[in-house]
């Protein structure tokens, strides 16, 4: 079984696999209780301004075409069964980002009756993107923090914010109530 | 017509159920009502087209004891009726008791209100004669039967055990 | 119910479909192409928030209120600052009025157009979709300037606002709405003279005034079927006392006639923001406010972009309110559907459901389609979707 052509042949398709997954990963998007304004902001990220197509990235609307689960909001219970059900229905290997501080830790909703609060209770998570909401921005820079772990090693290690924030060049006054 | 006009011929209508009545705002009015009255007050408030249902509220009135642990009045369940038209609401109040917790359903005067029904059943318990669907609207559906989230002695289900960290304080 | 020729097949849709970004879950039984029965079952989303408001105070509270809706969440915490402060027995100064309505009427231009979008989504018009979401983004752009948030502002506090408009923003924002007041002309040209959306629209879920009113329907939903029912104008609160607005109607209370009261209170919205910059006071932004609130009861009402919100605040003399009942605007919009669907061609459904603009995370929240026939037909919402469009090729 174990023949030098066969592994040579695993390794260009395992290659090239993970050069598409790259360049084009597809991602579904599931709500599992989050207030709508994570939702936005994901969908803001297709949208003519921040257009995440171009980076190849494809919203898409059934879990076993996806890569990535993009999963906002707490966990609310009713919802509980239906993200373990997209989880598995996503073909191996999967990636999970979490959106927003309800996904990280409940957010402002932790304690109520009907959340359980954190995603990781439910499902593992690669990237966590915090934030009530995240700015397209920042969904855009954890969607790529994702594919460039891939890039380097076979899977994905949990990516925390970086050590060093790189310096971004804040334009003065731009704020209109000083 | 002013909204106290309004309110006025909101009254009228009703006078001869209200069994005692207030003026919490200018532009309110509350009626409490007896639970035999209640049908006929949506009724005439439908037939005579006063404005619309706003939603239904429930409220959980717990019951108070003295001292010695004495129960001085038992724990009851109240259900609050929104009409409103233009700036004027009206709400029917109907209280009944932990025991007996039954109102007629309105459904069939206002077929919108089976929305709001199947919350106010959910949530507080509230027994709906006659409701046409009392089917789970909100809560999920490993809900335990029997528990009412929105009562005051509700406080956590303990199947959420790996989420009792403390309410958040100032 | 099975009759053996007949066969009936319940069409399940959601919980997650991509195209509304909210779990939903409806259940529609289909007759061959028409449908015969819709049901709802909501709960997705269902976060218990209004059990939550009762272990927090009347501050926490607002924050936790403003987050039960990512689309609307400045009117959420309107209507509870509203009455909470009515409660307390105080008045916020009128420039923190003004900047309230002017915050509200901005996210209603936002909503809007988000609902514009999606609308167009559905109906295979992705180049409108677009569009319209490239021209929110300039909403957006004011908002966050404005706020330093682009979704959940909170622009409230108790007693007040914590933004100000200097000149140099009310002129941008000026110049933005001059701006925005061009291309929803477009829009309203597209929406009324481009033939393949009239045919997704014209003629379909038509709700008459007299249904309407008796299903308690609120919002744009309700006025495009010629039904006065507009809180701002009814029933005018904060600042809308001093900068009024006009009622939006239409009559025929078709899909088509929802899309123009939108974009006619898009104009609207942006002659009450230009009125606003244009006559504000200089003045103070916050009263205050004791932390603990006098006991006694209270209802407030707003108008959301979707229609009536109403909150009800039972106070009980502490810190912490006893009551918060919440009654979002498309909770009532439901029951239209319930009542429109039937009769109608299944490829219509996608578009019906956007037309009341359902807002799920508002009613906590999701919708379900079943039947209870002998082949139950399984269809996602994108499925949906394809179809409606495919019908109308
Ligand atoms: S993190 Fe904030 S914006 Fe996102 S779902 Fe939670 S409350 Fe809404």
């Amino acid at each position: 079984m174990n023949t030098d052509s066969e592994n040579f042949y695993n390794q260009i398709v395992n290659k090239l696999k993970n050069w598409a997954r790259i360049n084009s990963p597809w991602a579904i998007h599931f709500n599992s209780g989050s207030c709508n304004g994570c939702d936005i902001e994901i969908l803001a990220t297709l949208t003519p301004r921040y257009d995440v197509e171009r980076l190849g990235i494809k919203l898409q609307g059934s879990p076993r075409h996806a890569d990535v689960l993009i999963a906002t909001g707490p966990v609310t219970l009713q919802a509980l069964d239906r993200l373990i059900r997209v989880y598995e229905q996503m073909p191996d290997p999967k990636f999970v980002i979490a959106v927003g501080s309800c996904a990280l830790s409940g957010g402002v909703f932790d304690g109520c009756y009907s959340v359980i609060g954190d995603l990781n209770k439910v499902i593992p998570v690669n990237v966590y993107i915090p934030g009530c909401p995240p700015r397209p921005e920042a969904i855009i820079f954890g969607v790529v923090q994702l594919l460039e772990s891939l890039k380097k090693g076979k899977n994905p290690q949990p990516i925390t914010v970086p050590d060093e924030i790189p310096e971004i060049a804040v334009e003065e006054e731009s704020n209109g109530n000083e | 017509m002013e909204t106290s006009e309004i309110l006025e011929s909101g009254k009228i209508i009703l006078e001869k159920w209200i069994e005692s009545s207030s003026t919490p705002e200018e532009n309110r009015l509350d009626i409490w009502v007896t639970i035999e009255n209640f049908k006929p007050v949506v009724q005439s408030i439908v037939e005579n087209h006063w404005g619309y249902l706003i939603t239904i509220t429930g409220l959980d009135v717990p019951p108070l004891f003295d001292e010695e642990k004495k129960e001085i009045q038992s724990g009851q369940l109240e259900a609050l009726y929104h009409f409103a038209n233009e700036a004027a609401i009206i709400t029917i109040r109907v209280k009944v008791p932990y025991s007996k917790p039954q109102i007629e359903s309105i459904c069939d005067l206002i077929p919108s209100a089976t929305i709001y029904e199947r919350e106010v059943i959910e949530l507080f318990g509230f027994d709906l004669l006659n409701t046409p669907n009392t089917d789970k609207l909100v809560l999920p559906d490993s809900w335990p039967e029997g528990v009412y989230p929105m009562r005051k002695t509700f406080t956590n289900l303990q199947v959420l055990e790996n989420t009792t960290k403390e309410q958040p304080d100032e | 119910m099975s009759e053996p020729k007949r066969e009936k097949f319940i069409v399940p849709i959601g919980p997650q479909h991509p195209a509304l970004k909210e779990p939903g879950n409806f259940e529609f039984t289909v007759d061959g192409e028409i449908v015969t029965d819709a049901a709802v079952r909501l709960g997705f989303v269902h976060r218990g928030i209004e059990k939550a408001c009762e272990v927090r105070n009347y501050t926490q509270d607002m924050y936790l209120l403003e987050r039960i809706c990512g689309i609307c969440s400045h009117v959420h915490a309107t209507a509870f600052v509203l009455g909470v402060e009515k409660l307390a027995g105080i008045q916020a100064p009128p420039r923190a009025e003004a900047i309230r309505v002017l915050a509200a009427e901005l996210e209603r231009i936002h909503s809007h157009f988000l609902w514009l979008g999606v609308a167009a989504h559905e109906a295979g018009f992705d180049t409108l979709f677009m569009y319209a979401w490239r021209d929110r983004e300039v909403v957006m752009d004011i908002l966050e300037t404005l706020s330093g948030s682009r979704v959940h502002y909170s622009v409230n506090v108790l007693g007040g606002v914590k933004i100000d408009v200097d000149e140099k923003l009310s002129d941008l924002i000026k110049k933005d709405m001059d701006f925005l007041e061009e291309r929803t002309e477009y829009y309203m040209k597209v929406v009324t003279t481009d033939d393949t959306f009239i045919g997704r629209t014209r003629g379909i879920g038509t709700l008459s005034k007299e249904r309407a009113e008796v299903l308690g329907a609120v919002g744009p939903t309700v006025r495009a079927s010629g039904v006065k029912r507009d809180v701002r104008v009814n029933s005018p609160y904060s600042g809308y006392k001093e900068f009024p607005v006009k009622m939006i109607t239409d009559e025929t209370g078709d899909l088509e006639a929802r899309f123009i009261v939108r974009l006619k209170e898009l104009y609207e919205s942006y002659r009450i923001i230009k009125e606003i910059l244009e006559k504000i006071q200089p003045g103070e932004l916050v009263t205050r406010i004791k932390r603990k609130i006098p006991e006694g009861e209270v209802i407030s009402r707003v108008e959301a972009p979707r229609g009536e919100l109403f909150y009800y605040i039972k106070s009980n003399g502490t810190e912490i309110p006893e009551r918060v009942k919440v009654r979002t605007p498309s909770l009532c919009n439901w029951g239209t559907i319930m009542d429109v669907a039937v009769g109608h061609k299944l490829a219509d459904m996608p578009m019906l459901l956007v037309g009341i603009d359902p807002c799920f995370s508002c009613n906590d929240r999701m919708v379900e389609v079943r039947s209870n026939s002998q082949k139950p037909q399984i269809m996602n919402w994108d499925g949906l979707r394809n179809y409606g469009i495919e019908y109308y090729r």
